[in-house]
């Protein structure tokens, strides 16, 4: 850390004698180092000393040289998460680079032109879980777009007594090794008297086929978590006034955890979602996955402490942390809520009432019974079953009751026939008003389900939840939580067009195996995904696994489409809910070949990754790799 | 702190008066445009007062001293936004849409409204305002605590702002970016 300041210092000292734009140099070492999780005490991964690594501070515009130190006795590398940046920098063992050989230093140097919340992280050997991650900060260079008073970094991470290879083999050997929810006799009894014999019977069939339990949300439990290395009782603490406006920087970087995060008392405004400025959002709670980051603003106007509480979303373990006017002030710590259960609908296999359509079944119809909606004019009838419609987004429940929506200049009647709608240009900044409409889900070819729900401000079903789902999550205090569909780009980033072509991407698994994949192949047996530089592809993202995966690609931006046009929010990771269909678009502008995978550590080390090769494009970013 | 905070920042606002002056003095000889209570002749490339129900986004403007939040903003040519300014600073403040020229020329009027009692630090006394009202479709004046709403259709591609015009307050950088695209 003190190195780094050093650092930054004397780079600053020499940008500003010579009059020229900022150019950073930073040093950062790769060694082993001492995790205090409070309950236990282990060595681990970390840099500089600590885990988390210092927070990068970077401007807009600079030039950085960031020399890494490996101090381990294996290779080691850092990967830049979220930064834009010729592949060659950007850290991924094999792909990018051969990596760091122990005793090396290794050499980054890349223009920032980006602002907002990253984070770093080793991409070798299982590191990362041990420790080895820090947040990266860069600053507009004429200063933050959202006024705040004060500046926090909250890094969250899932610190656990056993080392990552450990945990690995235990999952490898029995996928339900950390499960420490599965359902008992005394459960299977419950559920006989309040459901029958027979039901339970055939769900508890439904899930043996599956190979996968109703409990199985976090496939690692067992761990600590904390906040900027910190454990609950440790408690982290950031100090405010009472009227200042701070602005808290969430970075998720847990090998597995997603973590609820609300602050009983205050109304949080999200102003950033995975680095990129969004339209604010006033929201009580929201859902970080693995590897997000997101900016809120809150404004705390009473001279108290406030608790920063982030329940892991299986309700195994919860983080906390404190807002306070004083160091040593505490605030009530919350109960956690009860543990979820996942249900068929997040296995895809929701048995619901309108099975003809589509031809895949999982049709629910939420709590839409009062309001029908015209199928007639949604040109439902040209669903010809193999061909499903393209509802990507549509779902945007959460926005306000402002916007009136208009059906007519949909134009739902109009089309169908054999290709499927597009959705996308249909303007759908105008959805909203009482009843949203949830197509999120739907024409999964069986994965899935269309939801006609009751959205509304304060929390009506997430669209990018399956209907049914037992992990649509709810806010607390009963108040709004944070979608997706929510999210609008402040500030985009490329002209919206269609899509020159749709890949679709299965993500599946077997979990009696602890194996994981796309389409079915695990990334040893892969080929690579080639895309042209200058398209702009769309993804398919179809989880057909009961797990949530948060889909990371690297070097090029991942907009996913929540119906919103050129709005649509700009993030490096997707996160894909279980029995859902997500759809994101991607402008190849980067050329090289990059790394793709879901950002679970042990699923990414058990097959969901993928190399991604950009063909063609400037010649002066290729170099001798590829 | 408060006090302390009040008295600086009224020091800064006398000392800005006599330097806006002397700028709306040359602004007078030098385009006349927007001047003598006629309201702004907006040129078609900043666009025109919008209709309500044609704004697909309404975006929140939080005004402070010298500030906006946000401090810029993105939009598309041809769109209609609703803005929802909230002034809540302590003093006067304005949210007006236009190129760095009409605000320039905006200056001039706003320092005569000072000078004229129409306009003081905290207040606006609309009695005093005479043929000079500050109600023109690109912008909203605001007391501190007050809300107001500005409906406009962007014109073409481009850069403009939004600016207070309230004396001294753009020299002190309240002024924020309109990316039209």
């Amino acid at each position: 850390m003190k190195r780094n300041a050093i650092a930054i210092g004397a780079a600053l000292a020499a940008s500003l004698l010579t009059g020229q734009a900022a150019a950073g140099e930073y040093n950062i070492v790769v060694e082993r180092v001492e995790i205090d999780a409070g309950d236990f005490r282990r060595t681990g991964v970390g840099f500089n000393g600590s885990s988390p690594g210092p927070v990068l501070r970077f401007t807009e515009g600079e030039e950085v040289t960031l020399n890494v130190t490996n101090k381990l006795d294996e290779d080691t590398s850092i990967h830049w998460h979220g930064l834009i940046l010729p592949y060659q920098q950007d850290g991924v063992p094999t792909i990018s680079f051969d990596g760091i050989k122990p005793g090396e230093t290794f050499t980054y140097t890349f223009p920032i032109i980006q602002t907002g919340t990253y984070w770093y992280h080793s991409h070798s050997n299982l590191q990362e879980p041990e420790g080895a991650f820090g947040a990266t900060v860069i600053t507009p260079k004429d200063g933050e777009r959202m006024h705040a008073d004060r500046d926090y970094v909250l890094v969250l991470n899932d610190a656990h007594p056993h080392t990552s290879h450990r945990i690995l083999r235990n999952l490898k050997m029995m996928p339900d090794y950390y499960n420490r929810r599965q359902r008992t006799f005394g459960d299977f009894m419950d559920d006989v008297r309040e459901l029958g014999l027979e039901a339970t019977l055939s769900d508890r069939g439904d899930w043996g086929e599956m190979r996968m339990m109703p409990t199985d949300i976090e496939d690692l439990q067992g761990f600590t978590a904390q906040i900027n290395g910190k454990s609950p009782e440790q408690n982290w603490t950031a100090l405010f006034k009472a009227g200042e406006k701070v602005r808290l920087r969430f970075v998720n970087a847990s090998a597995m955890t997603y973590f609820d995060i609300r602050i009983p008392g205050l109304k949080m405004t999200v102003v950033q979602a995975d680095g990129n400025e969004v339209e604010p959002v006033d929201i009580d709670e929201f859902r970080l996955g693995v590897a997000e980051t997101y900016d809120v603003i809150v404004e705390p106007d009473e001279s108290k402490p406030y608790t920063i509480f982030a329940e892991s979303m299986g309700r195994t373990a919860f983080a906390r942390a404190t807002l306070a006017p004083e160091d040593g002030m505490k605030a009530a710590v919350p109960e956690m809520r009860k543990s979820p259960l996942l249900t068929m609908a997040d296995m895809g296999m929701a048995h619901g009432d309108h099975g003809g359509h589509g031809g895949h079944g999982a049709m629910k119809h939420g709590d839409a019974a009062e309001k029908p909606m015209d199928h007639a004019a949604m040109g439902h009838g040209a669903q010809g079953g193999e061909k499903p419609m393209d509802h990507a987004a549509m779902g945007h429940g959460a926005q306000g009751g402002e916007k009136p929506m208009d059906h007519a200049a949909m134009g739902h009647g109009a089309q169908g026939g054999e290709k499927p709608m597009d959705h996308a240009a249909m303007g759908h900044g105008a959805h909203g008003g009482e009843k949203p409409m949830d197509h999120a889900a739907m024409g999964h070819g069986g994965h899935g389900g269309m939801t006609h729900g009751a959205a509304d401000e304060n929390g009506g079903p997430d669209p990018l939840y399956a209907p049914g789902s037992g992990l649509a999550p709810k806010a607390a205090n009963g108040g709004k939580f944070l979608s997706y569909a929510d999210l609008r780009a402040a500030d985009p980033l490329y002209k919206h067009r269609p899509a020159t072509r749709e890949i679709e991407l299965r993500l599946t698994g077997n979990m009696e195996r602890y194996m994981w994949s796309i389409n079915g192949v695990k990334y040893r047996d892969a080929e690579p995904i080639r895309l042209k530089y200058g398209e702009r592809v769309r993804f398919k993202f179809v989880n057909e696994t009961m797990m949530t995966h948060p889909m990371h690609l690297h070097g090029m931006w991942t907009i996913i489409d929540v119906g919103a046009g050129q709005w649509n929010p700009i993030k490096h990771v997707v996160s894909v809910a279980p029995g859902t269909t997500v759809y994101t678009e991607t402008e190849v502008d980067a050329p090289g070949q990059w790394a793709f995978h879901c950002h679970l550590a042990y699923h990414a080390a058990s097959g969901m990754f993928r190399k991604i090769v950009v063909e063609g494009g400037p010649e002066t970013a290729k170099s001798d790799r590829s | 702190m408060q006090k302390i905070f009040v008295a600086a920042a009224t020091a800064a606002l006398t000392a800005s008066l006599a330097f806006s002056g002397a700028l709306a003095g040359a602004g007078e000889k030098g385009h006349g445009h927007g001047h003598g209570g006629h309201g702004h002749s907006t040129n078609a490339a900043v666009g025109a007062p919008g209709d309500a129900a044609q704004a697909r986004r309404t975006m929140r403007i939080t005004m402070t001293e010298n500030r906006y939040s946000p401090k810029s903003i993105t939009v598309m040519k041809g769109e209609t936004v609703r803005f929802i300014v909230t002034n809540k600073g302590e003093f006067v403040h304005e949210f007006n849409i236009g190129t760095a020229e009409m605000h320039k020329a905006h200056r001039g009027e706003m320092m005569a409204m000072m000078e004229s009692g129409a306009l003081t630090p905290d207040r606006i006394d609309h009695s005093k305002m005479g043929g000079m009202k500050h109600d023109d479709p690109n912008s909203v004046l605001l007391e501190p605590g007050q809300k107001g709403e500005v409906v406009w259709k962007f014109g073409a591609s481009g850069e403009i702002q939004f600016a207070c015009n309230v004396p001294g307050h753009y020299e002190d950088g309240m002024h924020g970016r309109v990316k039209v695209r």
